[in-house]
């Protein structure tokens, strides 16, 4: 069994690294769940459930500010289950879908609080240009999160399912529920910062005619920046052309 | 001044550690700034070598380097190979106006990052998919190695050629551009796009959706109906609105970001939500 929980946690580490490996989708449970099959000797049972879960997760995917469920414990803990208890492939999904909820919230936390923390350390290092700083900020905070998340996905597969499943189910709502409205509000902290560093008077408006754009008429982002790129077209071209007309009347006069 | 002396210049070691580097994009992403600890990290290599050390262009260019990021990993080395041409020509030309930069990084994230992601997070991952299930979903083992490879082959293409072509044509265009002044209107059009392009990523990535009934009984509506019907977004725009008006005040993002879980879990523990 140690051994076992020892081989989970790699596999765990391995998951967790995706995005520190080129984002080379290895986090997808079509992975995962192969990767735990072949430490736990059962190859094909892992491919298949890892295909399963794969279907789950399909249209779960990183997309600006909002993460998916964590795919990685998840599959892990489901594919797991399946494999030593000898149950049913389908089993997975109920034991995976609320384990990757909660690791998600414990993982947004952290890139709530602890990853902001330590790039508001890095802005201190860059004021004094300490290089080395500002990049040990970034490995610290790729150790934390990997650490804390494989360390749990490998306790979560000793102790069992049944104890985590009662785990998920005796966190208060209002928590669940809080963070979550969090979660929704606080990109806006990001594009405030970015909207001050390049606004001026003269540009503000610019600001206002993206954002209705998509509230008005559900434009997506590439498009409200096609858009963009028009407008600016219309207005440097055009105020070229009223020069360049004015110094043709001018020549006409001669 | 008519020829520039490019005393400082990148070699191949610093564009390599780009290229490497932004392997690690998006491992220390967080919610207030997303990917600026990843992209930073690529880019401290390139300040390191250009600028002198200690110097304010080199404090600045990291402080840059730590703004807020969001684009897709495997398209990012595009952005940064710009990114590094525009930060030779800030390290040989001491009448560069760097805020260049940072209105070019801005502009170019929103579209780059949403071609990246339909292109390659939603299509290509999509057709991976789609291929290696066949294989998986009878327990073949051919599946997920199928799936790595029809992934992440263009994916690295894509990562090495975009960083060749970023810094190369990036250089280019840059020393092309300052020459005929264009440069002034690329920060003006950058603007345009760049502001154009956070305007609609307030309305779209920002949510908040609380279940408050307005009325009683068969009448009841949900609060955010009202809201809409004044204007859509509305939300979005008074939050973001207030997290400007926060900055303008210098209160710390920090406090903002723990004053925003404190009050979201309260409001949610008061009215049991």
């Amino acid at each position: 069994m140690m051994t076992q929980t020892l081989m989970i946690f790699v596999v765990a580490v391995l998951g967790y690294l995706n995005s520190y490996l080129a984002s080379a989708m290895i986090c997808r449970p079509m992975v995962m769940g192969t990767l735990v099959g072949l430490v736990l000797g059962d190859l094909q049972t892992g491919v298949m459930v890892g295909a399963t879960l794969e279907l789950v997760w399909l249209g779960a995917m990183a997309i600006g500010a909002s993460n998916p469920p964590d795919m990685i414990s998840g599959s892990i803990i489901g594919t797991a289950y399946v494999i030593v208890t000898g149950s049913d492939v389908a089993a997975s999904v109920a034991l995976a879908v609320p384990v990757s909820m909660l690791m998600q919230s414990l993982w947004n936390l952290m890139m709530m609080i602890i990853v902001p923390m330590l790039a508001a350390k890095a802005d201190k290092y860059a004021l004094t240009c300490d290089n080395k700083g500002i990049d040990r900020m970034h490995y610290i905070a790729i150790i934390i999160q990997v650490g804390i998340l494989s360390v749990l996905t490998a306790i979560g597969f000793y102790v069992g399912s049944s104890v985590m499943e009662n785990l998920v189910n005796s966190i208060p709502v209002f928590i669940t529920n809080g963070l979550n409205y969090a979660m929704g509000i606080i990109p806006a902290i990001g594009f405030a910062m970015l909207a001050r560093m390049i606004v001026n008077k003269k540009l503000a408006c610019f600001l206002f005619f993206g954002f209705l754009l998509v509230a008005y008429f559900n434009l997506s982002i590439v498009g409200v920046t096609a858009i963009a790129c028009v407008v600016a077209a219309i207005l440097i071209f055009n105020t070229n052309g009223m020069e360049n007309r004015e110094v043709a009347v001018d020549d006409n006069e001669f | 001044m008519t020829t520039n002396s490019k005393d400082k210049k990148l070699t191949k070691k610093e564009l390599n550690q780009i290229f490497w580097r932004s392997c690690q994009l998006d491992v220390s992403w967080n919610y207030e700034r997303q990917q600026n600890l990843g992209y930073s990290y690529a880019m401290t290599p390139v300040i390191n070598k250009l600028h002198d050390k200690g110097s304010e262009k080199q404090q600045r260019a990291y402080a840059r380097g730590l703004d807020f990021m969001a684009i897709t990993p495997q398209v990012s080395t595009l952005l940064m190979g710009i990114n590094a041409a525009m930060e030779e020509e800030n390290a040989n030309n001491p009448d560069f106006d760097d805020d260049t930069i940072a209105a070019v990084k801005t502009s170019l994230m929103g579209p780059l990052a949403g071609i990246g992601d339909s292109m390659i997070a939603g299509t290509l991952r999509i057709i991976a998919t789609g291929i290696a299930m066949g294989f998986a979903s009878q327990g073949n083992v051919l599946g997920p190695i199928l799936f790595l490879l029809i992934y992440n082959v263009p994916g690295f293409i894509i990562r090495y050629y975009g960083l060749k072509f970023g810094y190369e044509k990036g250089a280019a265009f840059i020393t092309g551009a300052e020459k005929n002044g264009i440069m002034e209107k690329v920060t003006y059009v950058a603007g345009i796009v760049g502001l154009m392009a956070i305007g609609s990523m307030v309305a779209s990535y920002i949510w908040l959706d609380l279940p408050i009934m307005i009325g009683s009984g068969e009448f009841a509506e949900p609060l955010s109906n009202y809201l809409d019907m004044i204007m859509p977004c509305l939300t979005q725009l008074a939050l973001f609105g207030l997290m400007y008006w926060l900055l303008g005040k210098k209160v710390k993002t920090t406090w903002i970001l723990i004053g925003t879980l404190v009050i979201c879990i309260a409001v949610c523990f008061v009215f049991g939500i």
